[in-house]
């Protein structure tokens, strides 16, 4: 993987009458990276997204793709971008097939040999000459990636690509996009709100709130904060015994029963199989130890230093 | 470009509804000549048509002698006579009940061309909009200006198509009726300095059809702008047909105001000018063309401005 950079925003900012919708955007996304942008409705990750590829106009600031303005060479720049925004809508009325021609045909380069080609890399082949008007929502999303691909692009653009996949498509397209970056070295920014998803499909991930940029991080450190407190789900009996017990330790914050026989508490990783043993040693039968997922609004709340969530 | 109006063809041309209006054009042809020769064109067929024209002219005359005829109508019915006179004496048949009286007639359809296409115009932009598919289309590499001229070029071939099976059509069903005989048949007509001419029928046809076709493109114009204006198609196709219709009586109630000539609707009809009796005393055919020119570029640059500088946001 080399250091190129793919795609680059500089001081990007969009403002519409007097509300600043996107605030002083800045980062660089290097080739074969997929780069997520993460943050609540309404944070902003839509309308840099259709900034990007020239939907929304800029009101300051430059993106670059590839080295080519998007405002002043936008059909250099955008021929290396492959996108879909929001649910890829097709013309239904037209088959599939009728849809890669389409688009084919406005990129220079695209021969019938490459639509093939992409149909079967999206296994659309048996239905590709139905009308998409017939097509499930699965399919439609494939086809949505097909016409992303289509001219080789070597920047991908998904805005929120698992709405209303269910969890094979979602799986499904997390491999498919982690096969591409490999393979063909394609750099992908993809949107979403959804945290668990973002862990699962990313390298780095731009946390965007109230459309200014929290923080740029890798992914993992999103995931498990070694250095953070997380909260574990114990299922622990006598429970009135264990609270007793667990208040006593050190490194322990806020032990609650949440129902019969379940206990909540707040602590470092670190400190999980010290209090294992503590509750062996008092004769507690443990039955689970669950580590609580926390929902995108704890997580930003905590990024975010306790802001509000748009 | 010439890949953007396949494209644009292609969206046109593989919707069913296209080829159901195309097909209702076809009908109306059909249904409007068939009735037409079955109330009066069956009986003019055959050898009459000397006696009739001898009818006219004693109507005519008759007219003529009226001490209170005003001077227009006296030099329309003047020219008549001297017409029907030239008929009579090279035994030149008149069009009545010919293939030509029939084909003529059905150049006044033309206004159904101009309602198809204000549906598939309306539709056009405005449809993409509500459809989404604007949006994967905006982002490839052509720019927003030449999607829309190729939109328009492809207007512009589907209006071509319905006028060609308008042609086509009146040919075969005016043909089936009253038979291809006189197909040939000279145009006979006066000129400005009262000279009587022979001219060639299907020229004068086309003619007519290229008038017309100016109304169509000016409406077809408001249409495109409509639709990339407000993205609606419903607003779009609702007020086009509506000005289409509407036009003629608001200029009717506007007729006294002199600046109501520099309306669209007053030099949309251009055949006013070759029959002589203009919306308002004074306006030539350069005239009309010249207002109709810059509401084309106005029509056009609010389209273009519209469609190539606003976000694309829903």
């Amino acid at each position: 993987m080399s250091n190129e950079t793919i795609i680059s925003l500089r001081n990007v900012t969009k403002r519409i009458g007097r509300t600043t919708i996107i605030d002083n955007l800045t980062f660089d996304v290097p080739k074969g990276e997929i780069f997520g942008f993460l943050g609540p409705n309404g944070a902003g990750k839509t309308t840099t997204i259709r900034m990007i590829v020239g939907l929304i106009s800029i009101t300051k600031g430059e993106v670059l793709i590839k080295g080519k303005n998007i405002k002043t060479e936008f059909e250099q720049a955008i021929r290396h971008v492959g996108a879909i925004v929001e649910s890829p809508e097709m013309y239904k009325y037209l088959s599939g097939y009728q849809n890669l021609v389409h688009y084919a045909r406005m990129v220079p380069g695209v021969s019938k040999e490459r639509i093939d080609e992409v149909v079967s890399l999206v296994k659309l082949e048996n239905r590709i000459h139905d009308k998409v008007k017939k097509y499930s929502l699965g399919m439609r999303q494939r086809l949505g990636v097909a016409q992303a691909l289509l001219h080789r692009p070597s920047l991908l653009i998904l805005d929120e690509p698992t709405n209303g996949l269910d969890p094979a498509g979602i799986r499904e397209l997390r491999d498919y996009l982690r096969h591409l970056t490999r393979t063909e070295g394609i750099t992908v920014v993809v949107s979403s709100h959804l945290l668990s998803e973002m862990e699962l499909m990313c390298d780095r991930v731009a946390i965007l709130q109230h459309g200014k940029l929290v923080d740029v991080m890798p992914v993992q450190h999103l995931n498990h904060g070694y250095d953070q407190e997380q909260t574990y789900l114990l299922q622990v009996e006598p429970s009135e015994q264990v609270i007793v017990a667990l208040k006593e330790f050190d490194g322990i914050n806020g032990v609650k029963r949440t129902q019969e026989g379940q206990v909540e508490i707040n602590t470092m990783r670190e400190q999980v199989p010290d209090i294992l043993v503590m509750l062996m040693e008092n004769k507690i039968r443990i039955y689970g130890v669950q580590m609580v997922s926390r929902s995108l609004e704890e997580r930003f709340l905590e990024i975010t230093g306790g802001g509000q969530i748009g | 470009m010439v890949n953007l109006v396949l494209n644009e063809n292609m969206k046109i041309y593989r919707r069913v509804r296209t080829w159901v209006l195309i097909g209702l054009m076809a009908a109306f042809v059909l249904f409007v000549n068939f009735i037409e020769w079955h109330s009066d064109g069956k009986e003019a067929q055959g050898d009459g048509w000397q006696s009739k024209l001898e009818q006219e002219n004693q109507q005519w005359s008759e007219i003529l002698k009226q001490p209170n005829l005003g001077e227009g109508d006296r030099i329309f019915y003047q020219q008549r006579i001297e017409v029907n006179n030239y008929h009579l004496k090279e035994n030149i048949r008149s069009t009545d009940g010919t293939i030509w009286d029939g084909v003529n007639g059905s150049a006044n359809l033309m206004i159904i061309i101009t309602i198809f296409t204000i549906i598939i115009v309306g539709d056009s932009v405005a449809g993409e909009f509500s459809s989404g598919t604007i949006k994967l289309l905006l982002i490839r590499p052509a720019s927003r200006s030449k999607i829309l001229v190729s939109k328009y070029l492809s207007f512009l071939l589907f209006g071509m198509l319905l006028l060609l099976t308008l042609f086509i059509m009146s040919v075969l069903v005016n043909g089936i009726l009253y038979g291809f005989g006189y197909m040939d048949l000279p145009l006979i007509s006066m000129t400005a300095d009262g000279q009587i001419v022979e001219r060639n029928m299907v020229l004068n046809l086309w003619k007519t059809y290229m008038l017309n076709g100016v109304s169509t493109v000016m409406y077809v114009t408001m249409a495109f702008m409509i639709s990339s204006a407000f993205r609606s198609s419903a607003m779009a196709i609702g007020f086009s047909i509506g000005a289409l219709f509407a036009g003629n009586i608001i200029m009717e109630a506007l007729q006294r105001f002199d600046w109501s000539k520099y309306l669209l609707f007053a030099n949309t009809n251009l055949t006013q000018h070759l029959s002589g009796h203009p919306y308002q005393e004074g306006m030539t055919l350069s005239f009309s063309i010249g207002v109709l020119v810059i509401y084309f570029i106005v029509f056009n640059l609010i389209s273009w401005l519209l469609f190539t500088r606003r976000d694309v946001a829903a």
